[in-house]
């Protein structure tokens, strides 16, 4: 047990604004860092996204040419979402373990690690959002006041990604094969999420509600209602998965900040 | 580690003697609070330590600018505070027009040369040194070692771990001899350097 005994309440508070102030920083020269790597630098983050959205209309609209008029925006309304989900939850896995540089010599609180790799992804993820949009809008669907629905969506998104990058950054120290599984894990999630397909076209009525229980599924059924449909999304089932998320990330700062030590320890191995 | 019972006095320049692997690095480590204690308990009656790492976090991507920001803070400096120190620490580090550069374009002894101006421009009440004194070539090394005298000559609170001796001869006002995790001789500079030189 260490305890510092002058620290009072402002300092405490001093201590969480470093912390948050030393997140965005890092998430900003991290980004500026990964862009000196390529020749055309920051255009990659519409580049990337670009050539994948092209490559869905190119195969599904241009050649197939099936699933009718709307399957290319109903695709992308469940790919960007996901790809955003399972890119951050498979970055911050490893995030722990890789962060050794930083652990050995100098204290940090442990989700300092997930945390700068979310960043970065959700940075990279607001481009990628508006390249949605104009494709959205290519494909004849108009902005409506429903659109701001999106906040909501995208903040309930955001914490169950902190939440499940917690988790897993939190166990791949112990066990650093589990990250296959991940891997393995978010391939079972993504088929069960509904991208390619229609939940209520494809699934049992007696299914749909199992189905909805896995929280991307339902948040890629909010986005399309809103973006699509231009109707409210499942706020019930938002403000399920926001509260859950919160208990989670709750939990799982506790659980880094308990076993400290043992994750600095395994870190290091 | 085992029982390591010690009072550091503010203001007081420790040393911190031993032969490799004898824990002296971890001593340091329990006290920048890297590795907690299973047993027993730390009291600081200071805010703010920082051990002295030579290019802690730097990205050599990035340049000598940016590395001094993100060093500084990850050292224990708001960004208000990383942005007013950077032009000193580059001051200090000679590197000149090679500042805004990537690091990884530097030679090792210039890179040695930004950690070092980094971790001797922050402002901690206690500070932490592990055998990071001679960085750099003989001119900046004479500069390290006076910047270093400096701080240790002032209020500034220093614990400074070495396996040389005379090292600590000169810098310290008491030492402190580890072995095995344990404390085997503690006093006096002189004293304990001199028993340790014979053992």
């Amino acid at each position: 047990m260490s305890e510092l005994t002058k620290n009072s309440d402002t300092q405490a508070l001093q201590e969480v604004f470093r912390f948050w102030q030393l997140v965005i920083i890092k998430v900003r020269f991290n980004l500026r860092s990964e862009a000196t790597q390529s020749y055309l630098s920051y255009a990659w983050w519409l580049l990337e996204p670009l050539m994948q959205m092209g490559v869905y209309y190119i195969v599904f609209d241009i050649f197939l040419h099936r699933g009718g008029e709307d399957f290319v925006p109903f695709l992308l309304c469940g790919i960007v979402p996901w790809l955003w989900f399972s890119r951050s939850v498979n970055n911050s896995s490893r995030s722990i373990v890789q962060g050794q540089g930083l652990i050995s010599q100098t204290y940090l609180p442990k989700p300092f690690f997930p945390l700068v790799v979310i960043g970065q992804d959700l940075v990279k993820q607001q481009v990628v959002f508006l390249l949605l949009f104009g494709f959205l809008l290519y494909f004849g669907y108009m902005p409506s006041v429903e659109w701001l629905w999106l906040i909501p969506i995208v903040i309930t998104q955001l914490m169950l990604i902190i939440a499940v990058a917690f988790l897993v950054s939190f166990i791949v120290p112990f066990a650093r094969d589990i990250q296959y599984l991940i891997n393995a894990g978010l391939m079972m999630m993504m088929f069960g999420s509904g991208i390619f397909y229609s939940y209520e076209s494809v699934l049992l009525p007696e299914h749909r509600e199992i189905f909805l229980m896995n929280p991307m599924a339902n948040l890629i059924v909010s986005y399309r209602m809103v973006l699509m449909d231009g109707t409210a999304p499942m706020t019930d089932s938002l403000i399920v998965i926001a509260s859950v998320s919160l208990v989670f990330i709750f939990l799982m700062s506790r659980a880094m900040k308990r076993h400290n030590n043992t994750l600095t320890r395994l870190a290091l191995e | 580690m085992k029982s390591i019972n010690l009072d550091i006095r503010p203001g007081e320049t420790l040393g911190i003697i031993g032969s490799n692997g004898s824990g002296k690095s971890t001593l340091l480590k329990v006290l920048a609070r890297i590795y907690q204690p299973d047993e027993g308990k730390i009291v600081y009656n200071a805010n703010k330590i920082s051990l002295l790492s030579l290019a802690l976090g730097f990205d050599a991507r990035l340049s000598g600018f940016d590395n001094a920001v993100l060093s500084s803070m990850l050292l224990g400096a708001t960004l208000r505070e990383a942005k007013q120190k950077v032009e000193s620490i580059i001051d200090f580090s000679e590197l000149g027009e090679f500042a805004s550069h990537p690091v990884r374009t530097y030679s090792s002894g210039m890179r040695a040369r930004l950690g070092f101006s980094v971790a001797l421009n922050m402002k901690t009440d206690v500070l932490l040194i592990d055998e990071a004194l001679a960085v750099g070539d003989a001119k900046f090394r004479a500069k390290s070692e006076k910047a270093i005298v400096e701080r240790v000559t002032s209020s500034q609170t220093v614990i400074l771990v070495s396996h040389s001796g005379p090292q600590i001869n000169r810098l310290c006002d008491r030492a402190v001899w580890i072995e095995k995790g344990e404390i085997v001789l503690e006093g006096d500079t002189d004293f304990v350097t001199g028993q340790y030189a014979k053992a």
